[in-house]
């Protein structure tokens, strides 16, 4: 998933993450597929930034999957004979690598 | 390691002149806490005097690093809901990340990360006052802003080293202070009379084994900080993920299986606490 600028936002798109107004309210549930009228009436409600589900949106100067998948590697260099370490950055990175598929 | 200059580094972190003395309305709510007689309403009525306390405290606990499901508006609910000592532990945090947000914003985004992190593990594990743990979350590194605050030319030797030798800032601190970042903030939490459920996950976070009355709390905040430095999740000094004691992982007996929900839900609690500030000036960043 990723939290992009409602301005960023277009038709097709689904919420992964539903949006709250600043009292709570659920103003659009996770699963909601945008639309131009839905993403005007939102802005109408000074919705400023919505999570959708994928990557659909290139942000300049973000680090490509491969970048951060080499990133962890580096990270965990130190605690390589750590079982459940191992184990852990297995799953981040299977998470990332998830999250950044655009399907 | 020069013993004359190990008890000197010692001398002067221990009396830290450049750290905040505590508001003394922690001193004074301790004192009414210890009074049986003391209703939920006087200590409301005592906090909300500082109008900026009270507004900072009510944001700290609408926070997702404590997770209440419904939002918390008065400060009568919070003390109920969250108990005494819980906000005696949130004021000093309040009053201790002023200094820690100004000094070093990525040190301050790794200990956010961390209390997330702590307070997903504590709900997962049922422990008794989750939010406790996520305060010792927040506040585990204090000990690095004391010594970036009083000794800011070793501070910076001690950055140098580790990046030349490539070792953890931790091994750093040992070679050139003859001691660390833990053992500081250790004296710091005990004299500001912080819990002893504050106090020993601060000084056992990277040596939970050592932990004698407070383990659970210590092995929490122990893989936390491991965990929230394996997400790359603010700066911690170094890159590294520190390593995992062996004791510490049985007392927390997580299976394979948990770990995708917990890392799921620990991501879901990050995205909103991103840009999180007690500056009460700033707007909320993200107010969808």
């Amino acid at each position: 998933m990723q939290r992009i600028l409602l301005a960023q936002a277009e038709p097709g798109m689904i919420l992964a993450k539903e949006i709250l107004n600043p009292e709570g309210m659920v103003l659009c549930g996770a699963g909601t597929a945008l639309s131009e009228p839905l993403i005007a009436r939102l802005s109408g409600l000074d919705v400023v930034d919505v999570t959708v589900e994928g990557h659909p949106v290139n942000i300049e100067g973000e680090k490509t999957l491969q970048e951060e998948l080499q990133e962890i590697d580096l990270r965990f260099q130190r605690v390589e004979d750590i079982v459940p370490l191992m184990y852990l950055k297995k799953r981040i990175k299977a998470k990332l690598a998830a999250s950044r598929s655009t399907v | 390691m020069d013993e004359q200059k190990r008890a000197e580094f010692k001398k002067v972190l221990r009396e830290i002149k450049n750290l905040p003395t505590l508001p003394g309305i922690v001193a004074k709510l301790g004192k009414m806490a210890e009074n049986p007689d003391t209703t939920t309403e006087q200590m409301g009525r005592v906090i909300s005097k500082d109008h900026i306390l009270a507004s900072k405290l009510l944001k700290l606990v609408n926070s997702a690093f404590y997770g209440f499901p419904q939002r918390i508006s008065s400060l009568n609910s919070a003390i109920i809901l969250l108990g005494f000592n819980v906000i005696k532990s949130l004021i000093i945090s309040a009053s201790i990340f002023e200094v820690m947000e100004s000094q070093d914003v990525e040190l301050w985004e790794h200990s956010l990360g961390c209390a997330v992190v702590c307070n997903v593990l504590a709900r997962h594990l049922g422990v008794k006052d989750p939010e406790e743990i996520s305060t010792a979350g927040l506040i585990h590194d204090i000990g690095k802003v004391a010594i970036k605050m009083e000794l800011p030319r070793e501070y910076e030797m001690i950055t140098a080293l580790s990046l030349e030798k490539k070792i953890s800032r931790l091994e750093a601190e040992q070679e050139i202070l003859g001691l660390d970042h833990a053992e500081v903030g250790s004296w710091l939490a005990k004299s500001w009379n912080l819990p002893n459920k504050l106090v020993e996950p601060i000084a056992c976070h990277h040596e939970p084994q050592l932990a004698k009355e407070e383990q659970q709390a210590s092995a929490i905040v122990h893989f936390a900080n491991i965990l929230i430095r394996g997400l790359g999740y603010g700066h911690a000094g170094d890159i590294w993920v520190p390593p995992l004691n062996n004791k510490a992982w049985k007392l927390l007996a997580l299976a394979p299986a948990d770990i995708d929900p917990l890392l799921q839900e620990i991501e879901e609690k990050l995205w909103d606490v991103k840009g999180f500030s007690l500056d009460i000036q700033t707007a909320p960043e993200g107010a969808a």
